[in-house]
């Protein structure tokens, strides 16, 4: 499996401030656009409120100027009838205060300017006393008459909290002014009758005066005012009267606050959660990096290994391989993964016995010690690995595959190879050794009498040559053959000393002595590369010695293995077959080894001769011995597929 | 002992025997031993004749007998008995010196004839040792004056001379000098010098 490597970490936290600037830009944005839109609203609901009011301020001045024009308009309807008798003068009084006209009092002043009637002539007599050139207003008066028009006079306080105006129209009569209608207005009743009462609920509307000062109000409730309000000139009736009105603080539309609280309450959230994915990005990252160590570690860890790794899925394929492994096979990582077997590192020679191996891993029935097996490398070479299987298991406990672990025994298995060979050299060497002193003490002790009786026959010789007496002869001869006696005793007693341990006799199943001398000489045999192919018919039973007869087995297999040392490694086949005819059982062990020619066929057995570079020449004929001592035959014929057949027969046991 | 004589050391009483009687046919006179240590003890630097040595045998072996009678300077002719296999250390022992070997299984006459052969070599050997080691004897009997005298009477100096030259009297010289002649029983200045002569020159000592 490949890896990228991992960015560099400054790199990747310039990445994330990056990622982070995206979504703190956004909620910037979305914060401000919110408020520019609140504030814009406001704005637009201001500016509404505003012009509202500068509508009504003028609807209602034009209300208050329509009222005073209708009032002059009925003031000079009056007629002569009215002026002159008090109770006409009051009934056109009472038509003209019944209109709501916001008159408080009105006089009829002639033409000279004299107070004739007034209505309600009860008038505050002390205001009238001390005002009593000033109302009603003589200039007015004069004015009017002179213009013959309508004429408003200054405001004037009543009271101590009101103010009263009068308005002096002319009366004309058959040409001539007749006399002057005075009506008097007081300002908060002329507010009070002509500002409806939606107005008033909205504004607080007052009149003002020349210098600011408020000269009266119409106010419904007394709450907090703005202080933006609007003012037109009131005129008439003049005189730098204005009119004033400022809205009540009007509570916000439930709709806006609702929206901007939830715009608010929204933006928090957003904040909140952006905060909370920080968070959890941040944790997020410190678990990945924790992961990534950990896996560089790990990482580090299987490519520091002298140990092949290799995983496969359950269906066989390569699913990883470590860099030990491809050095191993000499297979690189891509080349391999996705691999389905036969593999391309199995070795062709044991191409089925690797498969059997490898089905009996994924069917889960793998050896557990683990298994040796020979893999081919890309350049040829073969090499001997161990394996160990295991099991892989995901986080999910589930089996997805195998992990074979692998380490290159060819070294360890060449030496122990050299270390086997050694030893047998040298137990060979040893037994040569061994056979040779014994071989040498042999011969002195031969050679001794030998010598002596030489001597005495020689010496003997010499005399009778001299012509000398046989009573001179006669006692050499005697010694002669008292020394001939004794070598006789010498090679009696290596005899007896041969003879010393007495064969057992029991009875011996030959297919089991086949599977003993099989075990012993099996490393040979798996070292050697050579396959035994057994075709035990019988059951064969004879009576014999078991180690003698197991012996004469292993020397014979031995010479079999030996003799296929030359051949290639794959044809080297042993056929061990046992069979029982006529009373004997038939054993025979066949190679295909190199056989043997007609000149060493005649000495094969003779005690000594070998044709092998270290071997003794005892072997076979021990074992022909052997055999013979248990009433059977060993003879040799050609192998008809190449090489030679040894074949045993041995009576079988009387049942 | 006789000093001319063969001596047989072999551990095997048959193979001594028979050895004896094989030389006893050929009138070679010969004395067994039964064993290297027991030859040892008797041995001389003196014995003539010769050696018929077995290698192997219990105890000291052949070829160590054959050393020490060299480090006693014996210098008697040895002749191996050698079985299979003992060749090699036979031949190591014919480049120390031994005077031959013969392998077992063995032609005897050939044996006795190496036996024959190593006798003469050694009766010259033993003649020329005898009549070194009598010339000895009679220097020995020298006196210092007589030796100091006798090595000028060799240089070839007169009686005058040498008188002078020792500070002695001529009549004294003249003594000395047949004192000389009698105890290396010698009648001339010409025949001492022949006798002195074989020595090898070793008069000085």
């Amino acid at each position: 499996m490949e890896f990228l490597a991992p960015p560099h970490s400054t790199e990747r936290i310039a990445r994330w401030r990056w990622l982070w600037v995206l979504p703190r830009l956004a909620f910037i944005l979305f914060v401000g656009g919110v408020g520019l839109l609140l504030w814009m609203s406001d704005r637009a609901d201001d500016e509404e409120r505003r012009a509202t009011l500068i509508s009504d301020v003028l609807w209602l001045e034009q209300n208050l100027r329509f009222h005073l024009t209708r009032n002059e308009e009925l003031l000079g309807r009056i007629d002569a009838a009215h002026t002159t008798d008090p109770k006409a003068f009051e009934s056109f009084a009472r038509t003209v205060f019944g209109f709501e006209s916001g008159l408080r009092q009105l006089i009829w002043l002639d033409q000279d300017g004299n107070m004739r009637l007034a209505h309600p002539s009860t008038m505050d007599q002390t205001l009238v006393d001390e005002t009593i050139d000033a109302i009603p207003s003589r200039q007015s008066f004069r004015l009017a008459r002179s213009l013959g028009k309508p004429v408003y006079g200054a405001p004037y306080p009543f009271f101590t909290n009101d103010w009263q105006f009068e308005v002096h129209v002319p009366v004309s009569r058959e040409g001539r002014i007749a006399g002057v209608a005075v009506g008097i207005y007081r300002l908060r009743d002329l507010l009070g009758d002509s500002v409806p009462w939606w107005l008033a609920e909205r504004y607080r509307i007052s009149v003002i005066g020349d210098a600011g000062k408020v000269l009266g109000t119409r106010s419904k409730v007394e709450s907090a005012v703005t202080d933006e309000g609007y003012q037109v000139s009131f005129d008439p009736p003049g005189w730098g009267l204005a009119l004033h009105a400022v809205p009540y603080h009007a509570p916000r539309p439930l709709a806006s606050v609702l929206l901007s609280a939830s715009l608010v309450v929204l933006a928090m959230v957003v904040l909140w959660s952006l905060w909370i994915l920080r968070r959890h990005v941040l944790r997020r990252q410190a678990v990945e990096e924790q992961l990534r160590r950990e896996h560089a570690f790990r990482k580090a860890m299987e490519d520091s290994l002298d140990t092949g790794m290799r995983a496969r899925n359950l269906d066989g394929e390569i699913i990883y391989v470590n860099p030990a492994f491809c050095r191993m096979v000499g297979w690189s990582a891509t080349e391999l993964i996705g691999h389905r077997p036969p593999m391309p590192y199995w070795a062709d020679d044991y191409l089925d016995e690797t498969r059997a191996i490898h089905d009996r891993v994924l069917a889960g029935e793998g050896p557990e010690e683990g298994f040796e097996l020979k893999f081919k490398r890309r350049d040829g070479k073969f090499i001997d690995v161990l394996i160990h299987e295991a099991p892989l298991i995901d986080a999910q406990g589930r089996h997805f595959g195998w992990m074979g672990s692998m380490v290159d025994i060819t070294d360890r298995k060449l030496a122990d190879e050299k270390a086997r060979q050694q030893q047998e050299r040298l137990q060979s060497t040893a037994r040569l050794v061994a056979m040779g002193e014994m071989a040498s003490s042999i011969a002195h002790e031969l050679n001794q009498p030998l010598a002596a009786i030489s001597s005495y026959c020689t010496g003997a010789v010499n005399l009778l040559r001299d012509q000398a007496p046989a009573s001179d002869v006669i006692p050499a001869l005697d010694k002669a053959v008292d020394q001939s006696r004794r070598a006789g005793q010498v090679i009696r007693r290596i005899y007896n000393l041969a003879r010393h341990s007495e064969h057992r006799i029991e009875a011996v199943d030959l297919a089991e002595r086949i599977d003993a001398a099989l075990a012993l000489i099996d490393a040979d045999l798996r070292q050697k590369g050579v396959r035994v192919s057994l075709r035990l018919a019988h059951r064969a039973v004879i009576e014999g010695d078991p180690v003698l007869l197991e012996q004469v087995l292993f020397n014979l297999l031995r010479n079999a293995v030996e003799s296929m040392r030359e051949i290639a490694a794959d044809s080297r086949q042993i056929t061990i077959s046992l069979a029982s005819a006529d009373g004997y059982a038939q054993l025979s062990i066949a190679d295909r080894g190199c056989g043997i020619d007609s000149k060493v066929a005649e000495k094969l057995f003779d005690p000594l001769f070998t044709t092998k570079p270290e071997g003794m020449g005892m072997g076979l004929a021990i074992c022909r011995s052997v055999v013979e001592n248990h009433r059977g035959r060993l003879v040799f014929e050609v192998n008809p597929g190449g090489g030679t057949v040894f074949r045993i027969l041995l009576p079988l046991a009387s049942q | 002992m006789n000093n001319v004589i063969t001596h047989v050391v072999d551990d095997d009483p048959a193979v001594r025997d028979a050895l004896q009687w094989l030389l006893k046919s050929r009138g070679v006179h010969s004395q067994a031993w039964d064993s290297a240590a027991v030859f040892l003890s008797g041995a001389s630097a003196d014995l003539c004749g010769c050696l018929l040595l077995d290698v192997r045998m219990p105890g000291m072996s052949g070829i160590e007998l054959f050393d020490r009678l060299r480090a006693l300077g014996c210098s008697l002719p040895v002749i191996f008995l050698t079985g299979h296999g003992d060749v090699p250390m036979a031949v190591q022992a014919l480049k120390d010196g031994a005077f031959d070997f013969i392998e077992k299984p063995y032609d005897d006459n050939a044996l006795v004839d190496k036996v024959l052969a190593a006798i003469e070599h050694d009766a010259r050997r033993c003649a020329r040792e005898s009549s070194a080691r009598l010339l000895r004897q009679k220097l020995d009997q020298l006196t210092q004056r007589e030796h100091e005298v006798m090595l000028r009477i060799l240089a070839g100096k007169l009686n005058k001379v040498i008188a002078d030259e020792l500070g002695i009297a001529m009549r004294t010289v003249e003594v000395h000098r047949s004192h000389i002649f009698e105890k290396m029983q010698v009648r001339s200045a010409v025949e001492l010098s022949q006798v002195l002569g074989a020595l090898g020159g070793s008069t000085e000592s």
